[in-house]
């Protein structure tokens, strides 16, 4: 096992001639909790998607658990693997049931068989708190109740970190609770976290560094404590006024 | 009373407000009526009370001209049926008929909805039609496909060209989406040149030109050619009706995929290609019906597919005046087939609605 759990060496990203991301440097240890925000389009989702090879990146290093992301598929693949991730949109695939969503992978990719996967399954929809949904479809649920699936079956996979891309950003207010409940739990028993998202509550209780991204680079990052008392760049303040003023 | 007339008045008063609203209204409401009264009444007469039933009437036919002659079907309802068909082997086209019936009915049953169990259960029913159609096993005579006809040759070619062509569509619209530009392009190309060409120009072209480009060991039987010139064409336009239904699913399906570590044939297998078929539904289950009236056109080719077949019974000299019989009959067969196929369709949507979104 290397030391660091992501390890982000001078990473650029383009869209054709639009410079995405530029020199991103970046460590998450084992079992750190990182937030980062940013205003909207400053490429905050689009560097946890080149994590996990969703968005491809075209210069620098990128290392998941020691594994380098390359072209290689199986070290892709292998890195998919490690590395749970849980969407804006949630994702869940609308034709299976709740426990087919959460069995589906574990029984391909991990070749579990279906008894061993429906009861990892349960398991972890127990921990997130709806096991009695396990037979209905996605769309039969709230959204936040669909969002708490979709962690469950990212868990099912037992990655070793979880990437979170807006999770509650497509939530009814009185739904995020419910999700946010789930992801500080997981943050307390250990589990290497990266959590693009604005609330910033969850990020001054849970989080061991934010960092703060704009026009594709890194501009900030600290402890929450430092980072919302007491922030360095111009932009940073800016942008805690707007998203903490009101 | 009264209270039969407080039900019956929205009622009425409906009928009023739609029918009779103005004199003008009710003038072409009461004309539409007699007219549509008159045409039923007339179909009515002519189909069963001034029709001839009974085996072999055709002199009464001929004599009493204002009636259906039900008695051609009744006569000549095995040549429409089976065409060239040997008479006394005519019961293999049928039992043959039956276990292709059988196994579609079957596979609209969700328990054979497995990989394994769906094509095991076509496999099966192919061979056995193949075996009572084709004869040569277990001392039945061989009936080559050149003598095959009417009903069973048109289910036999509208099974062999979907269950081929199928097959073939999926792995098109696969190609047509892939990542390397030259593949997609070729494929598109590809498509785009088969679609523009009239299904008859190809069925000409497998049946009667192919043989002088291929080597002898891959000519095979006409038939088989045609069917797989049809199977290409039904998997051109079926391809892009399956990359409709592939386009409509969201990114993050596939991306949600990716990031649980699914490789690139689970993902097609497992998301996208269910979810792709349940969009696409509607327009497939057009293409199967097209597919299937258009088996008519192998006609031109020499093959006496049913419509051929109906044809050449009312040809005879005896039977020449039935030919509005002989379609009614025929298009009667097409009907029931068509109708059971999107009455299927409806249901499959009602059935998928569980699952949507």
């Amino acid at each position: 096992m290397s030391d660091q759990a992501i390890s982000i060496r001078s990473m650029n990203k383009y869209y054709g001639g639009f410079h995405a991301l530029k020199d991103i440097d970046l460590d998450v240890a084992h079992g750190e909790k990182v937030v980062i925000c940013g205003p909207s389009g400053s490429g905050k989702s689009t560097l946890i998607r080149c994590i996990n090879r969703l968005e491809e990146h075209q210069a620098g290093t990128i290392a998941v658990n020691g594994i380098p992301l390359d072209d290689n598929v199986d070290n892709i693949d292998e890195i998919r693997r490690e590395a749970g991730m849980v969407f804006q949109n949630f994702n869940l695939f609308p034709h299976m049931t709740i426990l087919e969503n959460c069995t589906l992978a574990p029984r391909l990719v991990r070749k579990q068989t279906r008894e061993e996967a429906e009861a990892i399954a349960m398991s972890y929809l127990e921990r997130v708190k709806i096991p009695e949904q396990a037979h209905k479809y996605p769309g039969e649920l709230s959204g936040g109740q669909q969002q708490r699936v979709a962690i469950a079956r990212a868990l099912c996979m037992a990655p070793e970190i979880m990437l979170f891309d807006e999770p509650t950003s497509a939530l009814d207010p009185e739904m995020i609770s419910e999700v946010l409940d789930v992801m500080v739990g997981l943050a307390e028993e250990g589990m290497t976290m990266v959590c693009v998202t604005h609330e910033m509550g969850f990020a001054r209780q849970v989080a061991d560094r934010v960092i703060f991204m704009a026009d594709g680079e890194i501009i900030e990052q600290a402890p929450p404590g430092e980072f919302f008392d007491n922030p360095s760049s111009e932009r940073t303040k800016t942008f805690l006024g707007q998203v903490l003023g009101h | 009373m009264t209270d039969l007339a407080i039900q019956s008045a929205p009622a009425l008063s409906k009928i009023k407000k739609h029918y009779f609203a103005t004199p003008l209204n009710s003038t072409i409401t009461v004309l539409l009526a007699a007219f549509t009264a008159w045409v039923l009444w007339s179909l009515f007469n002519w189909a069963f009370l001034d029709a001839i039933w009974g085996y072999g009437k055709n002199e009464e036919c001929r004599a009493h001209e204002h009636g259906a002659c039900w008695s051609f079907v009744a006569t000549r309802w095995r040549i429409v049926l089976f065409g060239l068909y040997p008479f006394e082997e005519q019961w293999r086209s049928a039992l043959a008929c039956i276990v292709m019936l059988i196994v579609a009915v079957l596979s609209c049953v969700p328990v054979f909805w497995s990989a394994k169990r769906l094509p095991l259960l076509w496999v099966v029913g192919f061979v056995t039609f193949y075996i009572l159609m084709r004869g040569g096993f277990f001392g039945l005579t061989t009936v080559v496909e050149r003598d095959w006809g009417g009903l069973s040759l048109t289910v036999f070619i509208f099974a062999a060209v979907c269950l081929l062509g199928m097959p073939l569509s999926i792995l098109f619209a696969l190609l047509r989406r892939s990542e390397l530009p030259w593949i997609a392009r070729t494929m598109a190309l590809l498509i785009d040149v088969i679609r523009s060409l009239p299904l008859l120009s190809i069925m000409f072209t497998f049946a009667i030109v192919l043989p002088f480009v291929l080597p002898d060991w891959a000519i095979g039987d006409k038939l088989y050619r045609v069917i797989v010139g049809y199977a290409i064409f039904f998997a051109c336009y079926q391809a892009e009706i399956i990359r409709g239904g592939m386009q409509a699913i969201p990114v993050g399906q596939e991306e949600a995929a990716k990031a649980l570590g699914m490789g690139y044939w689970h993902r097609i297998g497992y998301i996208v290609l269910p979810q792709a078929f349940r969009n696409a539904l509607p327009p497939t289950i057009n293409q199967f019906v097209i597919t299937f009236k258009e088996t008519s056109l192998v006609t031109i080719i020499g093959f006496f597919d049913i419509l051929a077949s109906g044809r050449a019974a009312a040809g005879t000299a005896d039977w020449s005046f039935a030919t509005i019989e002989m379609y009614v009959f025929v298009g009667l067969l097409f009907f029931v087939f068509v109708f059971s196929l999107s009455r299927y369709g409806a249901y499959l949507e009602r059935r998928m609605s569980v699952g949507s979104r």
